[in-house]
């Protein structure tokens, strides 16, 4: 122990004065286009959390609210950039990915110390992934994205300052996963399975009454106070990697503290009330803020478009459990002819207040990786193109009150799944049924908690379904949702393989389901980004042609922030890796 | 006295055993588990939802996983585990009894202090103009939910301009020690809770007393004292106030659950740290154990106010015995 302690201190001396021979601080620049200018230190900025954080361990717990907080406390080996969304260095400094893109060496960034002053090194990534991001008892951890075609991804520590990993076959999405925050070894040692514990053991980590000094990152900021229920206080990190463009140290700001206020109204008239500096909002409080803000108000209404977000869709249940439904839901005619009769024109005016735009077909608009322009395939809202689409079907028989007949005979009813505790999904459900009402079409409107969507939609018991998944910048990283088969691809549960883990059952997919299954097991083994872009192209104009789901739109971003602040840059909520708050400054 | 209440306090127990039961089917009857939250979460896998099953016993039989929690009450005095927040139930409740209790007891002292009197005047002066205001505006303040009121409240002080629109403190006292300026700020943030909570109380009291005090005043003994020339003022606050108080000792009884329930959704509108809130989230998301302890410990308090509300009405009322 004492051997130990010491040999630590003399590497860790060792190591500091290596660090201050090349300490490389990263350098922000190149944001002009954001907005981003150089500011001035000091200022504290308030920012809302939804409700108390359940831990203070990323890992221990998957909580929005915790995360909200460790992104400004911890960071991962790579980042987005806040502009392009291109993957840049943040803890690992460079790597090299080998020719046959299965071994990644990460070259760790020199001079970085955790927050209270210990140097970072290999011994804490290398801690992190074991303990954390690849231990299955970890409850946020992600080992799913570790076992590629049944086997292992290893790590490896080559030195002090690099970690190589190396897959049993290529994925290219890899790089883009890295941006797990890495947790401090010296301080979470014990709860590592090095020393004996269980690998469940680490969710056990810093609860919420752990002492502040305990929690320690490489982040912007570190953990000032918690007041159970109330408050969450974070100060300047001065240890911070990051510098701004003239080669001041980040972050601007001196405190950044979180007011837990749980009611999205109560977040609203705290903002007005000038206690919270910046707030997401909604397309349907737009209007009232945007108003105060031309009245005078001292603050400013800013909308964006960023790729992150998530556009709903609706879709129907190929194996809908009235057979003649799911005879109808699985024939591509069908889709492609209430596609017109979908008006999101309007949708977008009244749901959205106009601040939403078409949305893509798996990949958002201003994802410029990977977007091909599919709008064309939207088609127009035209309820009497419609009407013919489904006469030339052989849904022209109606019965007295209009509704068109199956071809047993039963009228063309369809009941619509949507969440009633959502802004968004009751007014998009009452436009579709009265349009599709117009085409013959009945729809029955049932309602249900919006966080119980995505588990009645895997159960299969519904007909159609309002429901909406994120966008992410790489399609690798939704493939469970958008390749048949996938565990999320619950509109055609058919493919789905009867264990988890097995291959999907490719006999059960229509010809275009099967080349989409075939697209994504292509593209996630192949090295060559054009050659991967060529694939999900093509899969996109696939997904729009024969509309596995029908997307409806993609909603706009929506910050207030205070005039008393600058370089503000959008910021949806976790995405790890998009950080823009060490750049805010109180002008 | 003292068999009586030991006796009520041994005939708790079964009580409580059986509320713990019920409680227990019906949040099982809920549709979906603690776990369904993470299923859209592109970080757990088909394996974590397995193995956080499995560490959270989920996967343990019903009645098995009720036998654990109360053996674990029973052994250790220990409340289980917060799904959630991966702590004892026991400190997290702890945490927010402090200013539960507090704004509880507040709330409940002004609604007492407002309402008794007015109570009584009004059911004095019966059928004159201003106590019929004051039981229209009672009938207006009992119609009207207190969430209504707090959110009125917060729209009324944004126009004025202020900035204490909820929560007990402005943002840079919520962690400060405590000084004068604190307390300042407080008692510029505590009215509103009070006000939207206690006035919701005030109405129910108000009429509760004016009722008794109408019904005491026209009995026998109130008659007799007056005929026997005693002072209109000795009549009132000597002989029928004092009885007609005592339906109100066992509504005070009865409102100690509240502590727990009674204001979740002002607690929302308004931002207070208070336990209701953290109910209504265990109930949402299933976190089994911490919403049996609250609803336990609100069962156990609604028992323990009837009891001391017994025991209250045995020292006011002396026709009340129990030996």
């Amino acid at each position: 122990m004492h051997v130990g302690r010491i040999a630590r201190c003399v590497s860790l001396v060792s190591l500091a004065l290596l660090g201050a021979a090349h300490a490389a601080p990263k350098k922000m620049t190149g944001l002009g286009s954001l907005g981003v200018v150089g500011g001035k230190s000091g200022g504290t900025y308030t920012l809302p959390l939804g409700d108390s954080p359940q831990s203070l361990f990323y890992y221990g717990v998957i909580d929005n609210n915790l995360g909200l907080i460790s992104q400004q406390m911890f960071d991962g080996l790579v980042e987005f950039n806040l502009a392009t969304y291109k993957i840049e260095p943040a803890l690992a400094e460079s790597w090299t990915i080998s020719p046959d893109g299965k071994v990644y060496t990460f070259k760790l960034r020199g001079g970085v110390k955790w927050s209270d002053g210990q140097a970072f090194n290999a011994d804490d990534v290398l801690f992190t992934y074991r303990n954390m991001i690849m231990n299955p008892e970890a409850r946020a951890g992600d080992p799913g994205n570790f076992r590629l075609g049944g086997e292992a991804v290893t790590i490896a520590k080559v030195d002090s300052m690099t970690v190589r990993f190396t897959l049993p076959r290529p994925a290219p999405a890899f790089l883009l996963q890295q941006r797990y925050f890495i947790m401090p070894q010296h301080k979470l040692v014990k709860f590592g399975q090095e020393s004996g514990a269980k690998p469940a053991d680490i969710n056990g980590a810093w609860p919420t009454n752990v002492a502040e000094t305990e929690v320690v990152g490489t982040g912007p900021f570190k953990l000032a106070n918690y007041t159970a229920g109330q408050k969450v206080a974070l100060t300047r990190n001065p240890n911070y990697w990051k510098v701004d463009a003239a080669g001041t140290r980040l972050p601007y700001l001196d405190r950044l503290e979180f007011l837990i206020i749980r009611d999205p109204q109560a977040q609203v008239a705290q903002f007005l009330a000038g206690n919270l500096d910046q707030l997401n909002i909604s397309g349907a409080q737009f209007p009232d803020l945007k108003q105060k803000e031309v009245a005078g108000a001292p603050f400013k209404v800013m909308r964006s478009t960023a790729l992150f977000g998530s556009p709903p869709f609706v879709a129907y249940n190929f194996d809908a459990k009235n057979p003649a439904l799911a005879k109808v839901f699985s024939d591509v005619r069908f889709r492609r002819a209430m596609q017109m009769a979908v008006n999101r024109e309007r949708i977008i005016d009244s749901v959205y207040n106009g601040l939403a735009s078409l949305p893509g077909h798996g990949v958002a608009p201003a994802n410029k990786a990977f977007y091909v322009n599919t709008t064309r395939q939207l088609g127009e809202f035209d309820l009497a193109a419609a009407g013919r689409a489904l006469d030339a079907m052989g849904l022209s028989r109606k019965n007295a009150a209009g509704i068109r007949l199956l071809p047993g005979g039963q009228p063309l009813e369809i009941d619509l799944t949507y969440g009633t505790d959502s802004a968004v999904y009751p007014p998009m459900a009452t436009i579709l049924q009265s349009d599709f009402a117009k085409v013959g079409v009945k729809v029955n409107l049932k309602g249900i908690l919006s966080s119980r969507l995505l588990a009645t939609g895997q159960s299969g018991d519904w007909e159609m379904i309002l429901h909406a998944f994120g966008d992410q910048p790489d399609p690798e990283l939704r493939r469970p949702i958008w390749q048949p088969g996938g565990s999320l691809y619950y509109w055609h549960r058919a493919p789905q393989p009867a264990r988890d883990g097995d291959a999907a059952n490719t006999a059960k997919m229509a010809a275009w389901e099967r080349e989409i299954y075939d697209i994504f097991n292509k593209a996630a083994v192949e090295p060559s980004a054009s050659a991967r872009k060529a694939l999900y192209t093509r899969w996109q104009l696939l997904f729009a042609q024969n509309l596995p789901v029908t997307p409806i739109a993609k909603p706009e971003n929506i910050g207030a922030v205070s005039n008393k602040y600058g370089n503000y840059v959008y910021n949806l909520g976790v995405i790890p890796g998009y950080n823009p708050v060490p750049l805010i400054y109180q002008k | 006295m003292l068999t009586y209440a030991l006796r009520r306090l041994l005939g708790m127990i079964p009580t409580l055993l059986l509320i713990s039961v019920v409680c227990f089917a019906v949040i099982q009857l809920q549709p979906g588990s603690f776990l369904d939250q993470f299923r859209e979460d592109p970080r757990v896998t088909p394996e974590s939802l397995a193995a956080m099953t499995r560490q959270l016993g989920l996967d343990q039989p019903l009645w098995a996983q009720y036998l654990n929690w109360v053996r674990g009450i029973v052994t250790e005095g220990d409340f289980g585990y917060s799904f959630a927040n991966g702590r004892p139930v026991g400190s997290l409740i702890w945490e927010r009894l402090g200013w539960t209790v507090f704004l509880a007891m507040l709330t409940l002292l002004v609604s007492w202090v407002i309402a008794v009197p007015l109570g009584i005047y009004t059911a004095i002066h019966q059928h004159r103009k201003r106590a019929t205001i004051l039981n229209f505006l009672g009938y207006i303040s009992l119609a009207t939910p207190d969430f209504l009121v707090a959110l009125l409240l917060i729209a009324l002080v944004l126009n004025l301009g202020g900035t204490n629109v909820g929560g007990l403190f402005s943002p840079q006292f919520i962690d400060a020690p405590w000084s004068g300026a604190r307390v300042l700020d407080l008692l510029a943030h505590l009215w509103i809770p009070v006000v939207a909570i206690g006035l919701e109380g005030v109405a129910g009291l108000m009429r509760q007393m004016r009722a008794s005090l109408l019904d005491v005043l026209h009995q026998d003994y109130v008659r007799t004292a007056h005929a026997k020339g005693l002072a209109a003022r000795r009549v009132l606050w000597g002989h029928a106030a004092r009885n007609a108080v005592n339906p109100l000792i066992s509504l005070a009884g009865l409102s100690l659950p509240g502590l727990i329930s009674g204001t979740i959704i002002a607690s929302i509108v308004l931002n207070l740290p208070t336990i209701g809130p953290f109910l209504y989230d265990a109930l949402l998301n299933k976190d089994q154990f911490v919403a049996m302890t609250l609803l336990m410990f609100s069962a156990l308090l609604l028992l323990l106010g009837n009891l001391l509300a017994d025991l209250a009405l045995a020292w006011a009322d002396p026709r009340v015995r129990f030996d």
